[in-house]
Protein backbone atom coordinates (compact mmCIF):
# COMPACT_ATOMS: atom_id res chain seq x y z
CA UNK A 1 0.00 0.00 0.00
CA UNK A 2 1.49 3.29 -1.05
CA UNK A 3 1.93 6.15 1.38
CA UNK A 4 -0.56 8.13 -0.65
CA UNK A 5 -3.27 5.50 -0.16
CA UNK A 6 -2.58 5.46 3.58
CA UNK A 7 -2.65 9.22 3.73
CA UNK A 8 -5.88 9.43 1.77
CA UNK A 9 -7.56 6.84 3.97
CA UNK A 10 -6.60 8.72 7.11
CA UNK A 11 -6.96 12.30 5.94
CA UNK A 12 -9.83 12.45 3.46
CA UNK A 13 -12.52 11.72 6.10
CA UNK A 14 -11.49 15.07 7.64
CA UNK A 15 -11.88 17.05 4.42
CA UNK A 16 -15.14 18.43 5.75
CA UNK A 17 -13.53 19.64 8.99
CA UNK A 18 -10.54 21.12 7.14
CA UNK A 19 -12.78 22.99 4.74
CA UNK A 20 -14.96 24.28 7.57
CA UNK A 21 -11.98 25.63 9.52
CA UNK A 22 -10.45 27.21 6.41
CA UNK A 23 -13.76 28.78 5.51
CA UNK A 24 -14.24 30.26 8.97
CA UNK A 25 -10.72 31.62 9.05
CA UNK A 26 -10.71 33.34 5.67
CA UNK A 27 -14.48 33.58 5.10
CA UNK A 28 -14.24 33.15 1.37
CA UNK A 29 -15.39 29.95 -0.32
CA UNK A 30 -12.99 29.96 -3.29
CA UNK A 31 -10.03 30.74 -1.03
CA UNK A 32 -11.06 28.11 1.50
CA UNK A 33 -10.98 25.52 -1.30
CA UNK A 34 -7.51 26.60 -2.40
CA UNK A 35 -6.28 26.54 1.19
CA UNK A 36 -7.64 23.04 1.78
CA UNK A 37 -5.98 21.72 -1.36
CA UNK A 38 -2.69 23.37 -0.46
CA UNK A 39 -2.89 22.13 3.14
CA UNK A 40 -3.57 18.53 2.08
CA UNK A 41 -0.64 18.55 -0.33
CA UNK A 42 1.60 19.99 2.40
CA UNK A 43 0.32 17.47 4.91
CA UNK A 44 1.00 14.64 2.45
CA UNK A 45 4.55 15.87 1.85
CA UNK A 46 5.26 16.02 5.58
CA UNK A 47 3.27 12.86 6.35
CA UNK A 48 6.51 11.31 7.60
CA UNK A 49 6.49 13.74 10.53
CA UNK A 50 3.02 12.62 11.65
CA UNK A 51 3.59 10.64 14.82
CA UNK A 52 0.40 8.60 14.78
CA UNK A 53 -2.65 9.03 16.98
CA UNK A 54 -5.60 11.11 15.82
CA UNK A 55 -4.74 12.74 12.52
CA UNK A 56 -7.45 15.39 12.77
CA UNK A 57 -5.68 17.91 15.07
CA UNK A 58 -2.44 17.48 13.09
CA UNK A 59 -4.27 18.10 9.82
CA UNK A 60 -6.18 21.09 11.20
CA UNK A 61 -2.91 22.61 12.44
CA UNK A 62 -1.61 22.59 8.87
CA UNK A 63 -4.88 23.99 7.52
CA UNK A 64 -4.71 26.77 10.07
CA UNK A 65 -1.08 27.62 9.22
CA UNK A 66 -1.84 27.78 5.51
CA UNK A 67 -4.92 29.93 6.17
CA UNK A 68 -2.99 32.36 8.36
CA UNK A 69 -0.20 32.63 5.81
CA UNK A 70 -2.89 33.36 3.25
CA UNK A 71 -4.48 35.99 5.51
CA UNK A 72 -1.08 37.64 6.08
CA UNK A 73 -0.52 37.69 2.34
CA UNK A 74 -3.89 39.26 1.77
CA UNK A 75 -3.15 41.91 4.36
CA UNK A 76 0.25 42.59 2.84
CA UNK A 77 -1.13 42.86 -0.68
CA UNK A 78 -4.03 44.92 0.64
CA UNK A 79 -6.05 42.68 -1.55
CA UNK A 80 -9.76 43.28 -1.36
CA UNK A 81 -11.79 40.13 -1.77
CA UNK A 82 -14.82 40.59 -3.93
CA UNK A 83 -17.83 40.19 -1.73
CA UNK A 84 -19.89 38.80 -4.60
CA UNK A 85 -17.32 36.13 -5.23
CA UNK A 86 -16.88 35.32 -1.58
CA UNK A 87 -20.55 34.94 -0.82
CA UNK A 88 -21.96 33.78 -4.14
CA UNK A 89 -24.09 30.67 -3.71
CA UNK A 90 -22.17 27.61 -4.90
CA UNK A 91 -23.24 24.19 -6.13
CA UNK A 92 -24.87 22.27 -3.37
CA UNK A 93 -25.65 25.38 -1.36
CA UNK A 94 -29.20 26.13 -0.51
CA UNK A 95 -30.11 29.78 -0.31
CA UNK A 96 -30.15 29.44 3.44
CA UNK A 97 -26.38 28.84 3.39
CA UNK A 98 -25.79 32.44 2.45
CA UNK A 99 -25.76 33.44 6.07
CA UNK A 100 -25.21 37.13 5.59
CA UNK A 101 -28.33 38.98 6.52
CA UNK A 102 -30.04 39.90 3.28
CA UNK A 103 -32.58 42.66 2.95
CA UNK A 104 -35.40 40.22 2.53
CA UNK A 105 -35.38 36.88 4.27
CA UNK A 106 -35.30 34.00 1.81
CA UNK A 107 -38.13 31.45 1.97
CA UNK A 108 -35.82 29.04 3.78
CA UNK A 109 -34.89 31.68 6.29
CA UNK A 110 -38.52 31.94 7.22
CA UNK A 111 -38.53 28.35 8.34
CA UNK A 112 -38.33 28.03 12.07
CA UNK A 113 -34.70 27.78 13.11
CA UNK A 114 -33.16 29.02 9.88
CA UNK A 115 -33.27 32.62 11.00
CA UNK A 116 -31.74 31.72 14.32
CA UNK A 117 -28.98 29.84 12.50
CA UNK A 118 -28.29 32.74 10.17
CA UNK A 119 -28.13 35.03 13.20
CA UNK A 120 -25.64 32.95 15.15
CA UNK A 121 -23.41 32.51 12.09
CA UNK A 122 -23.49 36.24 11.40
CA UNK A 123 -22.41 36.88 14.98
CA UNK A 124 -19.64 34.28 14.64
CA UNK A 125 -18.45 35.86 11.40
CA UNK A 126 -18.09 39.18 13.20
CA UNK A 127 -15.61 37.85 15.75
CA UNK A 128 -11.84 38.20 15.51
CA UNK A 129 -10.16 35.18 13.84
CA UNK A 130 -8.55 34.12 17.14
CA UNK A 131 -12.02 33.86 18.74
CA UNK A 132 -13.63 32.39 15.66
CA UNK A 133 -11.13 29.57 15.42
CA UNK A 134 -11.45 28.37 19.02
CA UNK A 135 -15.24 28.38 18.73
CA UNK A 136 -15.14 26.49 15.42
CA UNK A 137 -12.66 23.96 16.78
CA UNK A 138 -14.67 23.45 19.95
CA UNK A 139 -18.30 23.60 18.82
CA UNK A 140 -18.15 22.41 15.23
CA UNK A 141 -15.14 20.09 15.36
CA UNK A 142 -15.65 19.06 19.00
CA UNK A 143 -11.95 18.99 19.80
CA UNK A 144 -10.84 18.78 23.43
CA UNK A 145 -9.02 21.70 25.05
CA UNK A 146 -5.77 19.77 24.71
CA UNK A 147 -6.29 19.20 21.01
CA UNK A 148 -7.24 22.85 20.45
CA UNK A 149 -4.07 23.86 22.31
CA UNK A 150 -2.06 21.70 19.87
CA UNK A 151 -3.76 23.16 16.82
CA UNK A 152 -3.38 26.82 17.77
CA UNK A 153 -0.01 26.32 19.43
CA UNK A 154 -1.00 27.82 22.79
CA UNK A 155 -1.23 26.51 26.37
CA UNK A 156 -4.48 24.92 27.54
CA UNK A 157 -5.02 27.86 29.92
CA UNK A 158 -5.07 30.21 26.93
CA UNK A 159 -7.58 27.99 25.16
CA UNK A 160 -9.82 28.12 28.22
CA UNK A 161 -9.71 31.90 28.62
CA UNK A 162 -9.96 32.56 24.90
CA UNK A 163 -13.05 30.36 24.58
CA UNK A 164 -14.56 32.12 27.56
CA UNK A 165 -13.98 35.55 26.03
CA UNK A 166 -15.13 34.35 22.61
CA UNK A 167 -18.42 33.15 24.09
CA UNK A 168 -18.88 36.38 25.98
CA UNK A 169 -18.30 38.34 22.79
CA UNK A 170 -20.62 36.10 20.77
CA UNK A 171 -23.33 36.52 23.40
CA UNK A 172 -23.02 40.32 23.23
CA UNK A 173 -23.11 40.37 19.42
CA UNK A 174 -26.07 38.04 19.26
CA UNK A 175 -27.92 40.22 21.74
CA UNK A 176 -27.20 43.29 19.61
CA UNK A 177 -28.41 41.49 16.47
CA UNK A 178 -31.69 40.48 18.10
CA UNK A 179 -32.19 44.02 19.36
CA UNK A 180 -31.57 45.41 15.87
CA UNK A 181 -34.03 42.92 14.31
CA UNK A 182 -36.68 43.91 16.80
CA UNK A 183 -36.10 47.58 16.12
CA UNK A 184 -36.30 46.96 12.36
CA UNK A 185 -39.52 45.02 12.78
CA UNK A 186 -41.21 47.87 14.58
CA UNK B 1 -16.02 31.79 45.07
CA UNK B 2 -16.57 35.28 43.65
CA UNK B 3 -18.44 36.06 40.42
CA UNK B 4 -15.26 36.99 38.46
CA UNK B 5 -13.62 33.71 39.42
CA UNK B 6 -16.78 31.85 38.45
CA UNK B 7 -17.07 33.71 35.10
CA UNK B 8 -13.64 32.42 34.09
CA UNK B 9 -14.85 28.85 34.58
CA UNK B 10 -18.39 28.99 33.20
CA UNK B 11 -17.24 28.49 29.62
CA UNK B 12 -15.06 25.55 30.62
CA UNK B 13 -17.92 24.06 32.66
CA UNK B 14 -20.15 23.60 29.64
CA UNK B 15 -17.27 21.89 27.82
CA UNK B 16 -16.66 19.60 30.80
CA UNK B 17 -13.13 20.98 31.05
CA UNK B 18 -13.19 22.58 34.52
CA UNK B 19 -10.09 21.63 36.50
CA UNK B 20 -11.03 19.28 39.36
CA UNK B 21 -10.00 21.79 42.03
CA UNK B 22 -12.63 24.35 40.96
CA UNK B 23 -15.53 22.09 40.09
CA UNK B 24 -17.16 21.83 43.51
CA UNK B 25 -16.87 25.52 44.35
CA UNK B 26 -18.27 26.50 40.94
CA UNK B 27 -21.31 24.27 41.46
CA UNK B 28 -21.98 25.94 44.80
CA UNK B 29 -21.65 29.42 43.30
CA UNK B 30 -23.99 28.59 40.44
CA UNK B 31 -26.66 27.40 42.81
CA UNK B 32 -26.47 30.71 44.72
CA UNK B 33 -25.83 33.33 41.96
CA UNK B 34 -28.63 33.97 39.48
CA UNK B 35 -26.48 36.24 37.25
CA UNK B 36 -23.77 33.62 36.77
CA UNK B 37 -26.36 30.92 36.27
CA UNK B 38 -27.88 33.13 33.54
CA UNK B 39 -24.53 33.43 31.77
CA UNK B 40 -24.09 29.69 31.96
CA UNK B 41 -27.52 29.12 30.45
CA UNK B 42 -26.75 31.61 27.65
CA UNK B 43 -23.42 29.95 26.91
CA UNK B 44 -25.07 26.55 26.85
CA UNK B 45 -27.69 27.79 24.39
CA UNK B 46 -25.00 29.42 22.22
CA UNK B 47 -23.10 26.18 22.17
CA UNK B 48 -26.23 24.32 21.09
CA UNK B 49 -26.96 26.88 18.38
CA UNK B 50 -23.45 26.70 16.95
CA UNK B 51 -23.45 22.90 17.00
CA UNK B 52 -26.77 22.73 15.20
CA UNK B 53 -25.72 25.42 12.73
CA UNK B 54 -23.24 22.86 11.48
CA UNK B 55 -20.25 23.10 9.22
CA UNK B 56 -19.91 25.09 6.08
CA UNK B 57 -21.08 22.80 3.28
CA UNK B 58 -18.25 21.03 1.52
CA UNK B 59 -18.53 21.37 -2.26
CA UNK B 60 -18.87 17.94 -3.86
CA UNK B 61 -15.94 18.54 -6.22
CA UNK B 62 -13.50 19.08 -3.31
CA UNK B 63 -12.65 15.43 -2.78
CA UNK B 64 -11.79 14.88 -6.45
CA UNK B 65 -9.79 18.08 -6.47
CA UNK B 66 -7.74 17.08 -3.44
CA UNK B 67 -7.22 13.52 -4.73
CA UNK B 68 -5.91 14.91 -8.01
CA UNK B 69 -3.59 17.34 -6.23
CA UNK B 70 -2.25 14.49 -4.08
CA UNK B 71 -1.70 12.24 -7.10
CA UNK B 72 0.22 15.04 -8.75
CA UNK B 73 2.27 15.68 -5.61
CA UNK B 74 3.10 11.98 -5.36
CA UNK B 75 4.17 11.87 -9.02
CA UNK B 76 6.44 14.86 -8.78
CA UNK B 77 10.09 14.09 -8.33
CA UNK B 78 11.46 17.49 -7.82
CA UNK B 79 15.18 18.15 -7.65
CA UNK B 80 16.58 18.25 -4.13
CA UNK B 81 17.50 21.92 -4.36
CA UNK B 82 13.92 23.01 -4.99
CA UNK B 83 12.44 20.53 -2.55
CA UNK B 84 14.74 21.86 0.16
CA UNK B 85 13.78 23.96 3.12
CA UNK B 86 12.24 27.37 2.44
CA UNK B 87 15.45 29.21 3.35
CA UNK B 88 17.42 27.10 0.88
CA UNK B 89 14.97 28.05 -1.83
CA UNK B 90 15.11 31.71 -0.80
CA UNK B 91 18.89 31.62 -0.84
CA UNK B 92 18.86 30.02 -4.28
CA UNK B 93 16.42 32.64 -5.54
CA UNK B 94 18.53 35.45 -4.09
CA UNK B 95 21.70 34.04 -5.64
CA UNK B 96 19.93 33.76 -8.98
CA UNK B 97 18.77 37.37 -8.78
CA UNK B 98 22.31 38.52 -7.89
CA UNK B 99 23.78 36.60 -10.85
CA UNK B 100 21.24 38.09 -13.23
CA UNK B 101 21.90 41.60 -11.91
CA UNK B 102 25.68 41.18 -12.16
CA UNK B 103 25.54 39.72 -15.66
CA UNK B 104 23.02 42.38 -16.76
CA UNK B 105 25.17 45.23 -15.46
CA UNK B 106 28.28 43.70 -16.94
CA UNK B 107 26.80 43.30 -20.42
CA UNK B 108 25.19 46.75 -20.37
CA UNK B 109 28.41 48.49 -19.28
CA UNK B 110 30.39 46.43 -21.78
CA UNK B 111 28.03 47.50 -24.54
CA UNK B 112 28.15 51.12 -23.41
CA UNK B 113 31.93 50.97 -23.11
CA UNK B 114 32.34 49.66 -26.64
CA UNK B 115 29.92 52.30 -27.91
CA UNK B 116 31.79 55.16 -26.22
CA UNK B 117 35.15 53.72 -27.29
CA UNK B 118 33.99 53.82 -30.92
CA UNK B 119 32.83 57.40 -30.36
CA UNK B 120 36.25 58.35 -29.04
CA UNK B 121 38.04 56.53 -31.87
CA UNK B 122 35.88 58.18 -34.52
CA UNK B 123 36.46 61.62 -33.06
CA UNK B 124 40.23 61.08 -32.66
CA UNK B 125 40.52 59.79 -36.22
CA UNK B 126 38.64 62.83 -37.50
CA UNK B 127 40.78 65.33 -35.56
CA UNK B 128 44.01 63.49 -36.49
CA UNK B 129 43.04 63.63 -40.15
CA UNK B 130 42.72 67.41 -39.89
CA UNK B 131 46.09 67.76 -38.10
CA UNK B 132 47.91 66.22 -41.01
CA UNK B 133 48.72 67.93 -44.25
CA UNK B 134 45.95 66.10 -46.00
CA UNK B 135 43.10 63.99 -44.66
CA UNK B 136 43.11 61.85 -47.79
CA UNK B 137 45.30 59.18 -49.38
CA UNK B 138 43.49 59.26 -52.66
CA UNK B 139 42.15 62.52 -54.02
CA UNK B 140 39.18 62.15 -56.29
CA UNK B 141 35.70 63.45 -56.63
CA UNK B 142 34.77 60.51 -58.80
CA UNK B 143 33.08 57.63 -56.98
CA UNK B 144 34.15 55.26 -59.76
CA UNK B 145 37.78 55.79 -58.98
CA UNK B 146 37.41 55.98 -55.18
CA UNK B 147 35.46 52.75 -54.81
CA UNK B 148 38.00 50.55 -56.65
CA UNK B 149 40.79 52.15 -54.61
CA UNK B 150 39.46 50.26 -51.57
CA UNK B 151 39.82 46.89 -53.36
CA UNK B 152 42.36 44.85 -51.45
CA UNK B 153 42.65 47.55 -48.77
CA UNK B 154 39.49 46.63 -46.87
CA UNK B 155 37.52 43.39 -47.05
CA UNK B 156 34.28 45.04 -48.14
CA UNK B 157 33.16 47.41 -50.88
CA UNK B 158 31.88 50.69 -49.42
CA UNK B 159 29.23 52.54 -51.34
CA UNK B 160 30.69 55.80 -52.63
CA UNK B 161 28.60 58.72 -53.89
CA UNK B 162 29.41 62.26 -54.82
CA UNK B 163 26.66 64.65 -53.79
CA UNK B 164 28.58 67.67 -55.12
CA UNK B 165 25.44 69.09 -56.70
CA UNK B 166 23.90 69.33 -53.23
CA UNK B 167 26.96 71.16 -51.84
CA UNK B 168 28.78 68.12 -50.38
CA UNK B 169 31.63 67.46 -52.82
CA UNK B 170 33.56 64.21 -52.38
CA UNK B 171 37.21 65.05 -51.74
CA UNK B 172 38.73 61.62 -51.51
CA UNK B 173 39.29 58.64 -49.26
CA UNK B 174 41.80 57.03 -46.95
CA UNK B 175 42.12 54.10 -44.59
CA UNK B 176 41.76 54.48 -40.86
CA UNK B 177 41.77 52.35 -37.76
CA UNK B 178 38.70 52.35 -35.45
CA UNK B 179 37.58 49.92 -32.77
CA UNK B 180 40.53 47.63 -33.50
CA UNK B 181 39.86 47.24 -37.24
CA UNK B 182 40.76 48.76 -40.55
CA UNK B 183 37.92 50.93 -41.87
CA UNK B 184 37.15 52.98 -44.95
CA UNK B 185 37.11 56.75 -44.51
CA UNK B 186 35.38 58.95 -47.09
CA UNK B 187 36.03 62.66 -46.92
CA UNK B 188 33.48 65.26 -47.96
CA UNK B 189 33.49 69.03 -47.87
CA UNK B 190 30.71 71.40 -46.90
CA UNK B 191 31.89 74.96 -47.53
CA UNK B 192 35.05 75.03 -45.37
CA UNK B 193 34.02 72.14 -43.13
CA UNK B 194 35.49 68.69 -43.51
CA UNK B 195 33.30 65.66 -42.98
CA UNK B 196 34.78 62.22 -42.34
CA UNK B 197 32.49 59.29 -43.00
CA UNK B 198 33.81 56.01 -41.58
CA UNK B 199 32.40 52.78 -42.91
CA UNK B 200 32.81 49.19 -41.80
CA UNK B 201 30.76 45.98 -41.78
CA UNK B 202 28.17 45.88 -38.97
CA UNK B 203 28.44 43.43 -36.11
CA UNK B 204 24.67 43.28 -35.64
CA UNK B 205 22.20 42.66 -38.45
CA UNK B 206 19.51 45.02 -39.71
CA UNK B 207 19.38 48.71 -40.44
CA UNK B 208 19.41 51.43 -37.78
CA UNK B 209 18.08 54.96 -38.07
CA UNK B 210 20.61 57.82 -37.81
CA UNK B 211 21.50 58.88 -34.28
CA UNK B 212 23.16 62.24 -33.61
CA UNK B 213 25.73 62.32 -30.80
CA UNK B 214 27.29 65.69 -29.99
CA UNK B 215 30.78 65.26 -28.47
CA UNK B 216 33.11 68.15 -27.53
CA UNK B 217 31.57 70.65 -30.00
CA UNK B 218 31.75 68.02 -32.78
CA UNK B 219 28.74 66.23 -34.16
CA UNK B 220 28.79 62.48 -34.65
CA UNK B 221 26.08 60.79 -36.68
CA UNK B 222 25.80 57.03 -36.82
CA UNK B 223 23.54 54.68 -38.73
CA UNK B 224 23.46 51.19 -40.19
CA UNK B 225 22.49 50.38 -43.72
CA UNK B 226 22.83 47.27 -45.90
CA UNK B 227 25.13 45.52 -43.43
CA UNK B 228 27.48 48.49 -43.06
CA UNK B 229 27.94 50.76 -40.05
CA UNK B 230 28.45 54.44 -40.83
CA UNK B 231 29.89 57.13 -38.60
CA UNK B 232 29.92 60.65 -39.96
CA UNK B 233 31.86 63.22 -37.94
CA UNK B 234 32.38 66.93 -38.43
CA UNK B 235 32.27 70.33 -36.83
CA UNK B 236 29.31 70.92 -39.14
CA UNK B 237 25.91 71.48 -37.52
CA UNK B 238 23.74 68.45 -36.93
CA UNK B 239 21.06 69.38 -39.45
CA UNK B 240 23.50 69.59 -42.38
CA UNK B 241 25.23 66.41 -41.27
CA UNK B 242 21.86 64.67 -41.44
CA UNK B 243 21.33 66.21 -44.87
CA UNK B 244 24.55 64.51 -46.04
CA UNK B 245 23.43 61.23 -44.48
CA UNK B 246 20.25 61.32 -46.57
CA UNK B 247 22.33 61.72 -49.75
CA UNK B 248 24.65 58.76 -49.11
Amino acid sequence: MSSRTTFEQLALPHLDAAHNLAYWLVRSRPDAEDIVQDAFVRAFRSFATFRGGDIKPWLLTIVRNVAYRWLAGRKRANNVVSIEEAFAPRDGDSVGEAWIASEEPSPEALLIGAQERARVLTALAGLAPAFREVLVLRELEELSYNEIADVIGAPVGTVMSRLSRARGELRTRLGALIEKEEKDAM
Amino acid sequence: MQCDEAQALISASIDGEVPDVGAGELRQHMAACAACAGVQADFRRLSQQLKSAGREILPARMETRVRQALAQAAAEHRPALIRGKPWVRQLAAMAAVCLIAVFGTWSVTRYMESESRIEQDVLSAHVRSLLQDSPIQVASGDPHSVKPWFNGRVEFAPEVKDPAAEGFPLVGARLDYIGGRRVAALVYKRRLHTVNVFVWPSASPGDAAPRLIPVNTYNLLTWRHNGLTYWAVSDLNGAELQQLQALL
